[in-house]
Order: structure tokens, then sequence, then C-alpha cells
């Protein structure tokens, strides 16, 4: 019962020892377990059939899918940010019916989902047989074109893809604009700039740098919406290896094929969108004076200047 | 009144206000301005802050559009134009013809930051006057070593001081080679130890000749360096002549009290 008498070390001599993570332990071995038991399922399962997988992995028409979707991606993406520079001007402008149109595009397009602006798109004939340019309101016809010559499952699906695009980034766009400050507008004012050169030269610089980031994230959503193409019988990835599978019914391993080459896209996409990210936030920091491999801005600028 | 506006020694006067009027809704801000700038004249505009001075300033290149009244550059009308009998509304961008007669420096600097000091200087006349690219970059280092920012040209405006980025302000709008400088306060927004090299620019611009006109708090620059004052108050020009004798015998009580309160502090 007697108490030892105790020989403790200096304060200074010890490290306190570290309150245990039970907690941590505990949920660490329960993770590790079910990631063990997920890979197990995913290599030893016979359905996912790796062979099968391994085998179209790289095969032409999954290959000729990929450039599909890549393709409808980027041209989804640049015709909706063209429109969408263009509604947000519009929405910004000083005539109500310009701010009218805008706002009323954008209401549409941003409400209608992309899935069933593109099957309407595809069906555009039922409705407007004939295309044409003249005078409207029954005047005479300069140009007219046959509605089914015009749309066709990639014209039908770029659109339904892009005008929902120029919603979201006219909204975006907008928003970087109004962040510009001010005082930028009246001091380009001030040096006989015009309205046009102010905006192509001061304003749209300055506001495209703040949206760069929210339109790398909408870049890789577009990555993932181009599937919705397939219900167009448009052979992007998707429908490529549902072409494969209806025909030799392996399911699961063609799916498989398109979710490994979604992954691979959207991890490079994030990858490029993580280092411009960077970069825009060093340079912020730094304003560093070599920003002339800043490519996608650099190359957007002098774009602008060639305008 | 009338030798001021028409100085037979010394001509015409390069800018002429006459009878300017500006409000905002119902709160009428300008009240009847009537002032003429000689060339090469320093003009500084002191007043009470609400009295009225950087809106006559801003209405004088229309960035605020004036409500009444008739403002005159070298004789022509700012802002409008006659055609036979008719007086028409300017454009934007005929205005900004008129506008690159008549630079400004504003309190908040606004250097284009994703542009470098020399990119700034330049990018005005390359742009607006098809300046061939080399000359301009030659000009623009003649007018940043005026200003002490040579060193400085690769720089964005962030990496700089306030000071400094007003210097390359005024670089940039001496670049466009205007008739006169207008200054809103130029000095306002500055660290009191920054203050003094911006004014010895002003300075220095105005010893080589350069027509201002200078809104600011500065009393010590306006004694100085302007060749004419102008005590603004209430929306209205409550006195002005030279320095000297506003200071030092204001002949209205609110210029009396005006400069008791900014001199005791």
């Amino acid at each position: 019962m007697s108490e030892k008498p105790f020989s403790r070390p200096s304060i200074h001599d010890v490290k306190p020892i570290a309150v245990p993570k039970i907690g941590h332990w505990i949920g660490g071995v329960v993770l590790a377990i079910l990631a063990l038991v997920l890979v197990q399922v995913l290599v030893t399962n016979k359905n996912m059939q790796w062979g099968v997988v391994a085998a179209h992995m790289f095969s032409p028409a999954i290959l000729a899918g990929l450039g599909m979707t890549l393709l409808l991606t980027a041209l989804a993406m640049v015709l909706g940010l063209a429109i969408g520079v263009l509604l947000a001007i519009m929405r910004l402008s000083a005539s109500s019916v310009f701010q009218a149109v805008s706002w009323g595009w954008i209401w549409f397009f941003r409400g209608v989902p992309p899935l069933v602006q593109m099957i309407f798109w595809y069906n555009l004939a039922l409705l407007l047989p004939e295309i044409s340019l003249g005078i409207p309101f029954g005047g005479p016809k300069l140009v007219s074109w046959n509605t089914n010559e015009l749309i066709n499952p990639f014209s039908a699906a770029i659109m339904g893809l892009a005008f929902t695009e120029s919603a979201y980034a006219a909204e975006m766009i907008r928003a970087g604009i109004q962040a510009v400050n001010a005082g930028q507008t009246e001091a380009a004012a001030t040096l006989g700039m015009t309205r046009g050169q102010t905006l192509r030269r001061i304003v749209l610089p300055q506001a495209l740098r703040i949206v760069i980031p929210p339109i790398g994230n909408d870049t890789i959503s577009m990555l993932k919406f181009t599937s919705l193409v397939s219900v167009l019988a448009l052979p992007d990835l998707l429908y490529s290896a549902q072409m494969i599978y209806a025909r030799t019914y392996q399911t699961v391993p063609l799916l498989l094929v398109a979710t490994i080459w979604y992954l691979v896209l959207t991890t490079i996409l994030t990858a490029v969108e993580h280092a411009i990210e960077h970069r825009l936030k060093s340079e912020d920091r730094a304003g560093s004076g070599k920003r002339a491999g800043f490519l996608p801005f650099r190359l957007f600028a002098r774009q602008q200047e060639a305008l | 009144m009338n030798d001021v506006m028409n100085d037979p020694v010394r001509g015409e006067p390069l800018l002429k206000v006459e009878r300017l009027r500006k409000s905002f809704g119902t709160h009428e801000v300008l009240r009847g301005i009537d002032v003429a700038v000689m060339r090469g004249d320093v003009t500084c505009i002191v007043g009470p802050s609400g009295s009225g001075k950087s809106t006559l300033l801003r209405c004088l290149n229309y960035l605020e559009r004036p409500t009444g009244g008739a403002i005159f550059l070298n004789g022509e009308p700012v802002g409008v134009r006659w055609k036979g009998e008719r007086l028409y509304e300017m454009s934007f961008n005929e205005l900004a013809r008129q506008r690159q007669r008549m630079g400004m420096v504003f309190q908040g600097f606004h250097l284009f930051p994703h542009k470098t000091v020399l990119e700034n200087v330049i990018e005005a006349p390359v742009l607006v006057k098809r300046v061939a690219r080399a000359a301009a970059v030659e000009e623009a280092m003649v007018l940043l070593e005026r200003v002490g920012m040579k060193q400085r040209a690769s720089y964005y405006p962030a990496q700089l001081s306030g000071g400094q980025q007003q210097r390359a302000a005024i670089a940039r709008s001496l670049a466009m080679k205007p008739d006169v400088m207008l200054f809103d306060e130029p000095t306002s927004a500055l660290d009191p130890q920054l203050v003094g090299e911006v004014l010895a620019v002003m300075r220095q611009l105005a010893d080589d000749g350069m027509t201002m006109v200078v809104v600011t708090h500065e009393m010590g620059f306006a004694r100085d360096v302007a060749d004419h004052l102008i005590f603004m108050d209430g929306g209205v020009v409550v006195e002005e002549g030279r320095p000297a004798d506003v200071l030092t015998r204001p002949q209205h009580d609110r210029t009396r009290a005006f400069l008791a309160r900014v001199l005791a502090a």
C-alpha cells in the first residue's frame, strides 16, 4: 500500500505522450477492410471480365467514340462561352430589349434539361419544316433550307449542349465583368478608348481571369454531359461501348471501358484546372513578370488583339 | 470677371466652363459654375467635401453628363456638337476622341492590373492613336523616367506602392499628349510619407508648362504651385483668384471658415 517514491525526469527532458486516437484506429481498420473487399470483388468477380475490358480499351470503335466525346466537349464549350460572353454583355447593356432577350434566353436554356433539348432540336423539322432567311411576316425569302438537312444528331447535340452551357457561362461572365472595378472603365474612357476597346482590352481580360476556375469546372461537367448524346445514336464514348455490347452482350466490361476513359479524361482536366488555378493564384500574389507562358490566357489575349 | 475670361495678353482660355449645373436625382451638386482655365496655368480647386469640386472635374471630360451649361475646350463645345442650327449629343466614341485631349489622374490610381507599368503607358497610344509599338515604348520610357518610374517599367501595379502607382498613372495619362491634365484628389489615397513624391512630379509637370486642373486638399501645393485658386462650397464658386490673395485675404466668411479649419489641422 505504501506509495513508491517517484523518480520523475525533468519536464524539460520528456515529450508528453499523445492522446490516443482510438476512433481513428477503429474507423481506419473498418474502412480498410471494406476497401479490401471492394478490390477483391473487382479483381476476382468473373463478371467483370477484365480480359474483355483490356481487349476493348484501345479498340478503334472505342477510340473513335473517345474522339467524338472530346470534339463534342470542346465545340460545346467554345460555342457556349462565345454565346455566354455575348449574353453577359447584353445583360449589362443599357437597352432593356437586349436585357430582356438575354434574360429570356438564360431563363429558357437553364431551365430545360439538355437531354430534352437535344431530342427537341433533333425533331425540329416537325415544328419548322423549312428554315429561311428573308423578310419576316410573309415577305420574300432569300435563302431557305430543308430543316431535315440542317439537323443531324451532331448539330442537335451541339445545340443542346452549347445552349445550356451558354446560359450558365453568361451568368458567370456577367458576375466576372461586374467584379471589375468601375474605375477601370473610367480610366480607359479618359484615355480616349471606345466602348469596344475598353471591353476587349481592359474589362474582359480581367473578368475572364476571375471566371477561369468556374469555366474549368464547367468543362469537366460538359465532358460528362456529352454522354447524353447516346439517345441521338451519336457514336460518342458511351454509345460506341453500347453498340459493342448490344452485339456481344458484354455489358459490364464495356461499361467499365467507358467508365475508365471518363475517369482518365476528368483526371487530366482536373489536373490542368488545378495547374491553371495555381498559376493564377501565384501570379496574383507575386504579380510575377513571367506571364508569357500562361497559355490559355495569352492565347485569348492574342485573339482579342486580332479582333 | 471679364478680364479673366478674355485676357487680351494670353488670349482665349484653353478650358471654359459656363453656367454648369449637375444634379443627381433631386440633389443639385453644381449650381451654375463659371470657370476659365488659361493655357499653361495650374488651377487648384479647394473646398470642403461635398462641395461639388470632384463632380465639377468629372463633368469637364464628361465622365458625368452635366445637367445644364456648357464646357469649351479650345473654344470647341465638349460632349455636344453643332450641325447647322441644331445641337446634338456626342456618341460615346465621338466623346472618346475629345477625351484624349484631357488626361485624368484619379484618387484610386486605376492602373490596369493585368498589365505592366510599361504596358499601361503604351496601351492607349498604340490602341487609340495607332502609334507603332516601338515608338510608343520609346516615348513611354522617356515619360517613365520623368516620373521616376523607369526602373519599375516591367512591374505589375500590385507590386508597387501607392505613390509609385500614382506616378505611373500620371505617365499613362501624359502618353496621350493631352492639352490639359485633370487631377482628382491625386494624393488623398496615399500614406502621408508617399504624398511628397507625387506632388514633386506634379510640380515638375507644372514647371514644364502643362495646363493642370487639380482638385486637392494639399493647401501647401495650392499656395506654391497654383496660378489660380478656386474655392467651392455648396455647388458654387465662392471665391477665386491668385492663391496668395485668396489664402491670405479671403473675402468671404465661408472661405475664412474653411481656411481656419484646414490650416489648423
